[in-house]
């Protein structure tokens, strides 16, 4: 059963188009890179993917559903890592959780199950912005799978991770479908068995075990 | 889903993260303490003309205290990427507005605590509790529409200019209205209780509309 398809997601700037027709299909439980030099249209098609820019034009249903007719309703099942972590830097680590928590309708007990998940445990207590940004990094990882979603989208997650990124983030896809933009195509390749190469915008086809050519 | 819940987290989450920085009400409560000692010593304030005088400076203060305080509200959420985490959730935007505005309501009325003894002791003005009832009624309105458009200036560069070109207007209403019940209350004579009525309906009419507006200006 197919989890996200899009059909022709076009979204433009001013004149700029930064996405162009784009299609996709993912099925349940399938794990998708998504590459591309900057400005290719990486942060765009996650953004859209994740409900949270709507198309210029185009379709996106996502498990069967109108992505943007039925966007509240799907947010219990999508979770999205941004391109910036998104905290709150006064709040501490297990607080910032809290809160998306209450917003989430989330049992306050998963916290501390989140935090272990992305090896923060032991700075549950610190201050969101005294902790360094791979430790912010993996905070917004933390939030992002805070109620257990069926759907992530991660805008390079990898980001800042360190070594052992690779290790991290697939115990977190774990039984998950998964849209990932990186630029680190090892990466791409280890988690996803899938790839979308984004050029200018453009779809340059979807691969299994990509070699890219430049 | 439950907006209460939810407008009480956003609001907890502000007061928390505004007690642990201090960023804002140390800076609010002294530029009011200024701005009443400059209405002092700019105006020849005796006992006969302070109780006239004082609601005015009263309100200038109030008025530009809560343009810096409700302008932060959104711009901070936006600068820290931290918004967009928020509407991701399925909480209800309209109950993420509230909270906000149920937050940066809270710090001013915070600032109007210093500002109103403050008050009574540069200009010999009365402290009553019909001042305090009128301020904290026009808090009300004016923290609405303070923060609706404080959510819709923060994604643009001139915020600073823009946050008051459109909100002062609509706050005139809860300027007269409540100069007239601070006016009265000091013993200036006037209706008390009507301009008292005319703040509650300002605030029911306002509160509804912006919480109908806020759905479109946050989602997305």
């Amino acid at each position: 059963m197919s989890m996200l398809v899009a059909n022709g997601l076009t979204h433009r700037f001013g004149r700029e188009r930064a996405l162009d027709s784009v299609d996709l299909v993912l099925d349940t439980g399938e794990h998708m890179a998504v590459l591309g030099d900057n400005g290719a249209g990486k942060t765009t098609l996650l953004r859209i993917l994740a409900t949270a820019l709507r198309p210029t034009s185009g379709r996106l249903e996502i498990a069967g559903l109108d992505a943007f007719r039925e966007r509240r309703r799907l947010r219990h099942y999508l979770g999205y890592v941004a391109h910036a972590p998104g905290l709150y830097p006064a709040l501490s680590a297990a607080e910032n959780l809290d809160f998306f928590c209450d917003l989430q309708e989330v049992s306050r007990s998963r916290v501390d199950e989140v935090l272990g998940t992305v090896g923060l445990s032991n700075v549950a207590d610190r201050r969101a912005g005294e902790l360094s940004r791979g430790m912010q990094q993996r905070l917004a990882i933390a939030r992002a799978i805070l109620h257990d979603p069926r759907l992530l989208i991660l805008d390079e997650p990898d980001a800042s991770l360190g070594a052992d990124a690779a290790d991290l983030l697939s115990g977190v896809m774990r039984g998950k479908t998964v849209v990932l933009a990186t630029h680190d195509h090892a990466l791409a390749n280890r988690l996803c068995p899938r790839t979308l190469v984004l050029r200018h915008g453009r779809s340059l086809g979807t691969a299994t075990h990509l070699r890219v050519v430049r | 889903m439950n907006p209460l819940r939810v407008a009480l987290a956003v609001a907890r989450k502000d007061l928390r993260s505004e007690w642990r920085t201090r960023e804002l009400v140390p800076a609010l409560a002294q530029f009011i303490i200024l701005a009443l000692l400059i209405g002092n010593f700019g105006f020849q304030i005796d006992s006969r003309n302070a109780a006239s005088i004082a609601p005015g400076i009263l309100w200038l203060a109030l008025v530009f205290a809560g343009l810096v305080a409700f302008g932060r509200t959104f711009t901070a959420e936006r600068e820290q990427a931290s918004l967009e985490a928020m509407l991701m959730t399925p909480a209800s935007p309209v109950a993420i507005f509230a909270g906000k505005a149920i937050a940066a309501s809270a710090l001013l009325v915070v600032c109007e605590a210093v500002m109103l003894p403050a008050l009574s002791l540069f200009f010999g003005t009365p402290l009553s509790g019909g001042v305090a009832a009128a301020v904290l009624l026009a808090t009300v309105g004016m923290a609405s529409l303070g923060c609706l458009f404080a959510a819709i200036v923060a994604r643009v560069r001139a915020r600073e200019l823009l946050l008051p070109l459109l909100t002062l207007p609509l706050w005139i209403p809860f300027i007269i209205a409540g100069g007239q019940a601070v006016q009265s209350a000091m013993g200036q004579g006037g209706n008390y209780g009507g301009a008292i009525s005319l703040l509650i309906d300002f605030d029911i009419l306002f509160v509804v509309l912006t919480s109908l507006a806020a759905r479109f200006v946050l989602d997305e």
